[in-house]
């Protein structure tokens, strides 16, 4: 497959045999832990060439002209580097850079190429730091995803959802990839937060929208995260200990690579238990763990292996009666194999081998009735990307995924077997992409992807656009077009992602698709900070979900299950950023509108029939506002505040009610509601302001130690989740179910 | 660039100053409620309207008086022809009872017509029901069980004929010994102080469709009746339920409105009726009734 692929490439472009001279390529990585960087610069600073490093930290320069250059590194967060470096005719030289770390951040460093300081923000892309995301305020743990909510155009449900709600797209039309490797359920205690442990990761990447050809099988967007590969020079490690969960991580180096090993594990069981001691309907038990590893094999120079995992499970046992439990057990376990190989300075490869599994199986034992479900989803597939530099203006790449998922569904009432479904589907991906560079002011990337899915056979191609113009050294104005498909939809309760089910297009049952418009600008009003604009628009079309309706789904025919709909989304997003510093921060603001559409729903009342009216979904926020503030007092103290205001969350306004007293079958009273438009009025506004101090000292001399002090929700501001209603008073009582009070926390790092 | 943020600028306040979803105002609505069992005599006719849902709420309250109901049996052959009218009378505010006895018949449709609506007089509200099907237990049940024990409580029900979908039902337990000393575990841990017997006396299940059990050659369908369901220990009468496309509509989106599904908290949708003119249910069903004791373990 490979010599095919490679084939295919020299007879796609024969103008790249033709190259005779010199090219420089390499690794860069971070100095003090051997970390590859991803998207760091590099640039040769006589002729201005230059290029960023890939998602495996690997840059190439070609068809360079014979002589002597500057070469010049550069990343946030590490010193620039410099070497000179001399390339005779038809040389190739390999250069691995290794990145000295700022102890702090400044901005003083002296640059003179364009393409080493630029930071290759491509539309619709976001980075999230690492740092950031364990510096930032936590509701009990530093999180990834509650890290992303705070970008503009990513919106959170709740304060209980770490569900990523992006340019208004639900959670299922975001992929998540962890190592290359698809994770179905990415969240912890029922949703609360997500999996990925913060100690163990490397890079995050979100491509909010317009995502390259690259990616696929979501409308809406792309969250890319690896894990470290591990110290290749030191063995070390960290310990948090903190008041929901504890973690520890190390690292190291041996002969011939590194490793990585990291574990959290939930620490509730002493709160339990004092819980229970005073208080009815307190698990019995709970608790949740993940682990993540990470062996790194450099066989040669040019050939790198690596093996990743990730565990993680939930589980939960619940009394809340005489003779009624619930127990829920759920996770998630991923392992990727992957192979880097460089063929030579110009076609680089990567390969992979990956298995997900995600598992689910609640249970409820009410009145000695059993109701069991045992959900799993098995996914195994493999790819293969090829990136191929014939020359300066040309970046190409091409890829294949193919793999099988099986989605295994089978709930059981009262011992018996109620629902039973099993699919097993192949799917596949091919595509194409190719950068291409007319002029120092152009870039213009287009590529196709298609893809199949054999349940339903059903193939689609998507083609994807961008296009860059450097207006001056400061603005960049840049558009992408795209269309995306989805196979997939997720049967959920933003409240509650414990039962999370996924299932496929098939027969009767299309695939969702969709297109995004993005206009924006990156601009970079004065060195050290940057302001940037996005505009979107986006469509999504057949997108399928669970029939709200359906009390009982034995005995559906499948398309029966889902209900049918559209939607689109537009909005505009600013980003001001102060990047270096001892105050850094951001301010983020979206204003959007987000709509959907299903045959049937939300029609005036008494037309039940009627073809549906367009309404906003729960998350649909008008305006969004974040901020983030970062600030070193000292040498030891750091202070960070990040403050949101947004627009209500859309509700249904309860307009008149009446009982249905008389049914023969049951004592109940049939309290109904009559509503106007679903979701017409407005939650009061959002507010929170959280801040966290943190103190750096030493652990007894034998590492440094990090004290951090957290207050969420400074000023109490009792936001609102929903109204509940009470039918026990007359008239029928609204309540308000508030979202997180006022919670100071504290956690303790050691690092060893 | 100062020109395009003036431009963003407006066009955000243009936007931000439109209303594009305005929320709708309070309606009322007449609300009918009736329920024909096929082989019983023909149901009241309860009347009302809908309340704000910020008054307080009772049927007496906004029971509508004075209209013309009328109950019209249809044509079995599948046109709207009236064969036989029933003329309904006003007992109480809002209830309506037929004049004259008529056992309900199964798999006929029925039509509801009420006119002459106080303040409303050119209104009509309509809606028709497809009685289903009758159909009997067949098995024998034993006179005693005990509960939770491995021998469960079998039913056979022969087959109810509905020829464009499956069944569906609802499984209704009647305790006839209902005291506070009869509750079973489950129930007794439900009961809180304040709360009222009575309420407990009659349970049923949601909808359950008839491919959750075991169809038997001759078409009949087995439900191992699940001890959830059992309140109270002593007798019970056990009652399945076939109901019509109304009922199954009405319940299946009311039950949706106060959560539960996996519609986002706060996102209510109406329930869906199949009435023209008005609101509420005008569905039929068909049941049968055994009786068991239930006996408490050793």
């Amino acid at each position: 497959m490979i010599k095919q692929l490679a084939a295919f490439l020299m007879l796609f472009m024969p103008t790249m045999l033709i190259a005779q001279n010199a090219s420089v390529n390499g690794y860069i990585t971070d100095k003090s832990s051997g970390e590859t960087l991803i998207s760091a610069n590099v640039a040769l600073l006589e002729n201005n060439r230059g290029t960023s490093t890939n998602t495996l930290g690997y840059f190439s320069l070609t068809n360079l002209e014979p002589g002597t250059y500057t070469i010049a590194g550069s990343y946030i967060g590490f010193k620039l580097f410099r070497k000179t470096i001399t390339l005779s005719a038809d040389e190739t030289l390999r250069l691995d850079i290794e990145l000295e770390p700022n102890v702090i951040s400044t901005d003083e460093i002296v640059v003179t190429s364009d393409r080493v300081k630029e930071e290759q923000k491509d539309i619709g892309t976001a980075e999230i730091n690492t740092e950031l995301i364990k510096s930032l305020p936590k509701v009990f743990e530093a999180d990834v995803f509650r890290s992303i909510q705070l970008l503009p155009g990513v919106k959170a449900a709740s304060d209980f959802s770490s569900g990523l709600y992006i340019r208004g797209g639900s959670p299922d039309q975001t992929l998540i990839l962890l190592d290359r490797n698809t994770v179905y359920n990415p969240s912890h205690f029922f949703g609360f937060f997500s999996t990925f442990n913060p100690d163990a990761i490397k890079d995050v990447r979100l491509y909010k929208g317009g995502y390259p050809a690259e990616y696929g099988g979501r409308l809406s967007s792309v969250l890319t995260i690896y894990n470290k590969d591990g110290n290749r020079n030191k063995t070390e490690g960290t310990a948090t200990l903190g008041m929901l969960a504890s973690r520890v991580s190390v690292e190291g180096p041996y002969k011939r690579g590194s490793w990585m090993f990291s574990a959290r594990r939930s620490t509730l069981e002493p709160v339990l238990a004092a819980l229970r001691s005073t208080s009815d309907n307190i698990p019995s038990s709970f608790y949740f763990f993940d682990f993540n590893g990470k062996v790194n094999y450099d066989a040669t120079k040019d050939d790198k292996l690596s093996l990743a995992f990730y565990s993680g499970q939930d589980k939960v046992n619940f009394p809340f009666g005489n003779d009624a439990e619930f127990k829920l057990n759920y996770g998630n376990r991923t392992l990727s194999g992957n192979w880097t190989h460089i063929f030579n300075e110009k076609l680089f490869s990567n390969f992979v081998l990956t298995g997900s599994q995600y598992f689910n199986y609640p249970e409820l034992e009410l009145g000695g009735t059993p109701i069991e479900r045992r959900n799993n989803i098995y996914d195994y597939s493999i790819k293969a990307d090829l990136e191929y530099l014939p020359n300066e203006k040309h970046d190409l790449a091409i890829g294949i995924w193919a793999g099988t998922l099986t989605i295994r569904l089978n709930d059981r009432f009262d011992n018996e077997p109620s629902f039973s479904s099993r699919s097993h589907s192949r799917y596949g991906s091919v595509y194409i992409s190719d950068t291409w560079r007319p002029s120092e002011k152009w870039k213009v990337v287009s590529g196709i992807r298609t893809s199949y899915l054999s349940d339903g056979d059903y193939f689609r191609i998507e083609p994807r656009f961008s296009l860059e113009y450097k207006a001056n050294d400061r603005i960049r104005l840049q558009t992408a077009y795209g269309r995306y498909n989805q196979y997939l939809t997720l049967i959920t309760n933003e409240a509650f992602s414990g039962f999370d089910v996924w299932l496929t297009a098939d027969d009767g049952v299309k695939p969702s698709f969709g297109d995004q418009f993005i206009v924006g600008a990156k601009t970079i009003p004065i060195l050290g900070y940057g302001f940037d604009i996005e505009l979107y628009y986006r469509t999504m079309n057949d997108i399928f979900e669970l029939d709200p309706f359906i009390q009982d789904v034995s005995g559906l025919d499948y398309p029966e299950l889902f209900r049918i709909g559209n939607g689109d989304a537009y909005g505009a997003e600013f980003f001001f950023e102060k990047r270096s510093g001892n105050f850094t921060g951001f301010v983020g603001y979206t204003f959007a509108y987000t709509w959907k559409k299903f045959a049937g729903y939300n029609n005036e009342i008494g037309n039940p029939d009627a073809n549906g009216r367009r309404y906003p979904p729960k998350y649909d926020r008008r305006n969004d506002l974040n901020l983030v503030l970062s600030y070193q007092l000292s040498k030891r103290w750091k202070s960070t505040l990040s403050f949101n205001y947004a627009t209500g969350q859309a509700y249904t306004e309860v307009l008149g009610q009446y009982s249905a007293n008389n049914t023969p079958w049951a004592n109940d009273e049939l309290n109904t509601f009559t509503v106007g438009k679903i979701n017409a009025s407005r939650l009061p506004p959002y507010h929170r302001m959280d801040v966290s101090f943190s103190r750096l000292g030493t652990f007894f001399g034998l590492g440094e130690a990090e004290w951090q002090f957290q207050i969420i929700n400074v000023y109490s501001r009792r936001n609102i989740w929903f109204y509940n209603f009470d039918f026990d008073e007359n008239p029928v009582e609204r309540t308000e179910v508030p979202l997180l009070p006022l919670l100071p926390t504290i956690s303790y790092t050691v690092n060893f | 660039m100062r020109s395009l943020f003036l431009t963003l600028f407006a066009f955000s306040l243009i936007m931000a100053s439109c209303d594009l979803y305005p929320q709708d105002d309070y309606e009322e609505f007449y609300v009918v409620e009736s329920y024909m069992v096929a082989g019983d005599t023909l149901p009241a006719v309860y009347l009302s309207t809908t309340a704000p849902a910020t008054s307080p709420y009772s049927f007496e309250d906004y029971a509508v008086s004075g209209a013309n109901v009328q109950i019209n049996l249809l044509s079995g052959d599948g046109d709207s022809t009236i064969v036989q009218s029933f003329a309904y009378q006003m007992d109480n505010a809002g209830v309506y009872t037929p004049v004259l006895n008529h056992k309900t018949m199964p798999s006929r449709i029925y039509q509801l017509q009420i006119t002459d609506l106080p303040n409303d007089p050119n209104s009509l509200i309509t809606g028709y029901t497809s009685v289903p099907d009758t159909f009997s237990t067949r098995s024998e049940i034993p006179d005693t069980v005990i509960y939770q024990s491995e021998n469960q409580i079998e039913i056979e029900i022969t087959p109810s004929v509905n020829a464009e979908r499956q069944s569906y039902f609802i499984f209704t337990t009647i305790a006839l010994n209902p005291v506070k000393e009869n509750f079973t575990p489950l129930y007794a841990d439900f009961f809180d102080e304040g709360d009222e017997i009575g309420d407990f006396v009659k349970t049923s299940s949601g909808i359950v469709n008839e491919a959750n059990f075991e169809t038997k050659p001759n078409g009949s369908i087995t439900l191992k009746y699940p001890w959830l369901a059992v309140a109270f220990f002593g007798n019970n009468q056990i009652i399945a339920n076939t109901i019509d496309d109304n009922i199954y509509d009405f319940l299946r989106s009311q039950s949706v409105q106060l959560g539960g599904s996996t519609l986002s908290p706060g996102e209510i949708p109406n329930a869906i009726y199949r009435l023209e003119g008005g609101i509420g249910v005008f569905g039929s069903l068909a049941a049968d009734t055994i009786q068991t004791y239930i006996k408490r373990p050793e």
